[in-house]
């Protein structure tokens, strides 16, 4: 049983009321929600914001995995910290926070060790096997230090999350990555890595394509690695690589059966995005490369999007006259009453106007989004007072 | 941000290398250039931009070293190299770093002098950014001997040289990016020993709303005066109490995590105000004014 951000076990009443909640009802007939999109665009708290949203729909258990280590999520559910072991949110925090949830809301941050090491151990034919992957400092190096290992382990604990069927529904945070492709393509790419023929020569002996790999087309190649990496090195990576190469058909059955769930009606895509240039034409880039791989798109939702308010066309003249007329200072002293020197004049219209100059760029760029046809677009207004971190969740996940 | 000290960099003489990590064409378009592609291309006086492309640069480190001739990305070998580049963590990170530290070894053939004076590097997200910087150090702990250890030694040295490397950190005035900011230098120290000299927050609110401007917008609302204000105006004066609202908002919010930066970063924090009434390159410019006179 997981314990909440103080260590205790939860209560376990349950609350009668039910928030409206317009997509986190949508979603919460959904085994798996994968939040997607450029970093900065408030991924993690959206992520947070739909676990609770479907917590509050419907009577649900739903778990919120992290993949980020820079610990956004923890600091959006204001708690102390997530970890590799689910932290319940308390239902009396929620509560004063805004929110009654009916179900169960946890949240967790993927340990990239440990979904490496599970997932070698899960594949390896024998325990010896797995020891002596586990204990080689190139696979050491390999599962903690580099960039592209986030998106293997992301996915496998997330297949081993659904699978062990704990959850009803995972909202997945996906890794702060640019190309958030690398996520879907991940499976595919860790298949290609162990079932690569340039492992096969690496490895230099038998291997699962039935050849011996030291044979003259392999030799100029390890010479060429030799000189590169030092024959000491060179033995671990053949060791490492021999060893690896048992795993290939569990690995391949695994990436068979990740894309499968990620294809599957119980599951979907959520991409979030943000209506400037750079994060907004990734999405759309995105949404196209999620049609071309089947897998579905339920929604998008656009956050800090300005409020109708700059666009109102009164406002703009009010603003533009401020900003333009010499002689308004002048008529709102005589109106008004009271010395009204043309500096707060313009700065009142200057500052609507800059607004209204980005809330246009932004309706250019909505309007772009028609194309995603029947696809939910949810808009979360950029707010303008001050909450905490777990208010401003809150009323995310209301506006979701 | 890159964009905009890549073009101070060459005001001041200096011929600068602008590289785009992501390869997203984002850091040419914000010189006013089309993507540039793997070769440096020359997108202003003294500045050009160069997209880094991991299966490009295995290529070309292979053909430098080893005379390996290029190939195109259809044989199975180039298959092979595209996925050594871009799949297998280690390789990349280290094709990334290993990129930049030949362009800043590049001499020019007839004088022998560097091409560049100045490289800017446009990273990815913070975490990217770590695992590059930290790649040369991970590296030699794994590889002890070949050509590759004294190449990464070289790397790794260039990287932890104050002199010749710094990182410039890069925060929005929102909770989480500041936070990202904090905690990335932290493990910058740690990591990978590169120095952080400097931290811009960007898109800055740093135009106060004052007493008179909150007097002045009530007044403009008054039921008293407002028909007769909407009339003078051309518009009701209503909907401009957004904007005061939010102006109030983001500077209180600019003020704030300009605090925490400051009280937790030992370098100073540079603010660059939100430019919105322009785009692209026009844009990158008063980007680069106003940084300079902020540096000044």
């Amino acid at each position: 049983m997981s314990a909440d951000a103080g260590g205790h076990v939860p209560e376990r009443r349950r609350s009668v009321r039910k928030d409206p909640a317009g997509l986190g009802r949508r979603l919460a007939s959904l085994d798996v929600v994968i939040c997607c999109g450029s970093g900065g665009v408030g991924k993690t708290t959206v992520s947070a914001a739909l676990g609770m949203a479907i917590a509050a729909a419907d009577d649900k258990r739903v778990l919120v995995l992290t993949i980020d280590p820079a610990r956004r999520l923890a600091t959006a559910l204001g708690i102390k910290g997530i970890g590799a072991e689910p932290v319940r949110i308390p239902k009396a925090r929620l509560r004063r926070a805004g929110i009654t949830i009916t179900g169960d809301l946890e949240a967790a941050m993927l340990d990239m060790k440990q979904a490496w090491d599970r997932m070698i151990e899960r594949y390896s034919p024998d325990r010896a096997t797995a020891r002596r992957i586990l204990r080689n400092p190139l696979y050491q190096r390999i599962t903690d230090s580099f960039v592209g290992s986030h998106e293997y382990a992301a996915i496998e604990a997330l297949y081993e999350l659904h699978d062990a069927g704990e959850y009803d529904c995972i909202v997945v945070d996906t890794p702060p990555s640019r190309n958030a492709l690398d996520f879907l393509e991940a499976p595919t790419r860790l298949t290609d890595y162990v079932g690569s023929r340039l492992l096969s020569l690496l490895s230099g002996g038998p291997s699962r394509f039935g050849f011996r790999a030291m044979n003259f087309a392999a030799a100029p190649f390890l010479r060429l690695a030799d000189r590169l990496l030092g024959a000491e090195v060179l033995a671990e990576v053949s060791d490492f690589v021999q060893q690896l190469q048992l795993l290939y058909d569990g690995i391949q059955g695994r990436a068979r059966s990740v894309y499968r769930l990620l294809r599957s009606p119980k599951t979907g895509f959520v991409v979030v995005t943000t209506l400037e240039q750079g994060p907004f034409s990734e999405a759309e880039f995105f949404c196209t490369k999620l049609r071309e791989f089947k897998m579905p798109l339920r929604a998008m939702v656009v956050n800090r999007v300005l409020p109708d308010v700059f666009n109102d066309g009164g406002g703009v003249a009010a603003a533009t006259t401020l900003v333009e007329d010499p002689k308004v200072a002048a008529w709102l002293t005589g109106e008004l009453h009271a010395r009204v020197s043309a500096e707060p004049a313009r700065f009142i219209g200057a500052t609507f106007l800059n607004r209204h100059t980005l809330a246009l760029r932004e309706a250019r760029q909505l309007s772009k989004l028609s194309r995603f046809g029947e696809v939910p677009i949810v808009r979360i207004p950029l707010f303008s007072d001050e909450v905490s971190e777990l208010e401003g969740l809150v009323r995310i996940a209301r506006a979701l | 941000m890159t964009a905009a000290l890549a073009l101070l960099g060459a005001r001041s003489g200096k011929r600068v290398l602008a590289i785009d990590v992501d390869a997203k064409g984002d850091l040419a378009a914000a010189l006013g250039s089309p993507p540039a592609g793997f070769a440096p291309r020359v997108v202003q006086h003294d500045l050009s931009v160069l997209e880094l492309r991991t299966d490009e640069s295995f290529q070309e480190y292979l053909n430098i070293y080893f005379k390996v001739p290029r190939l195109t990305r259809l044989t199975p070998l180039a298959r092979v190299f595209d996925f050594i580049a871009t799949g297998v963590p280690g390789p990349r990170d280290m094709l990334v770093v290993g990129k930049i530290a030949y362009e800043e070894r590049r001499k020019e053939p007839a004088s022998r002098s560097p091409v560049w004076d100045l490289i800017l590097v446009d990273c990815a997200a913070g975490g990217q950014a770590e695992s590059h910087l930290a790649a040369p150090k991970a590296m030699l702990t794994l590889v002890r001997g070949g050509l590759i250890r004294a190449q990464v030694e070289w790397i790794d040295a260039l990287i932890r040289d104050p002199v010749r490397t710094t990182v410039v950190l890069c925060a929005l005035p929102e909770e989480m990016p500041v936070i990202e900011a904090i905690e990335l230098h932290e493990r910058l120290r740690a990591g990978s020993g590169v120095t952080v000299d400097m931290c811009v927050l960007n898109r800055a609110v740093d135009e106060p709303v004052t007493a008179a401007h909150r007097r002045l917008m009530s007044a403009l609302v008054d039921p008293e005066h407002v028909d007769a204000v909407a009339q003078r105006l051309g518009g009701s004066p209503a909907p401009l109490e957004a904007g005061i609202d939010l102006q109030a908002h983001l500077f209180d919010t600019t003020a704030r995590y300009m605090r925490q930066l400051r009280s937790r970063l030992p370098m100073p924090v540079v603010p660059v105000p939100f430019i919105v009434d322009r785009t692209g390159l026009t844009t990158t410019r008063a980007v680069a004014d106003a940084l300079s006179s902020r540096l000044a």
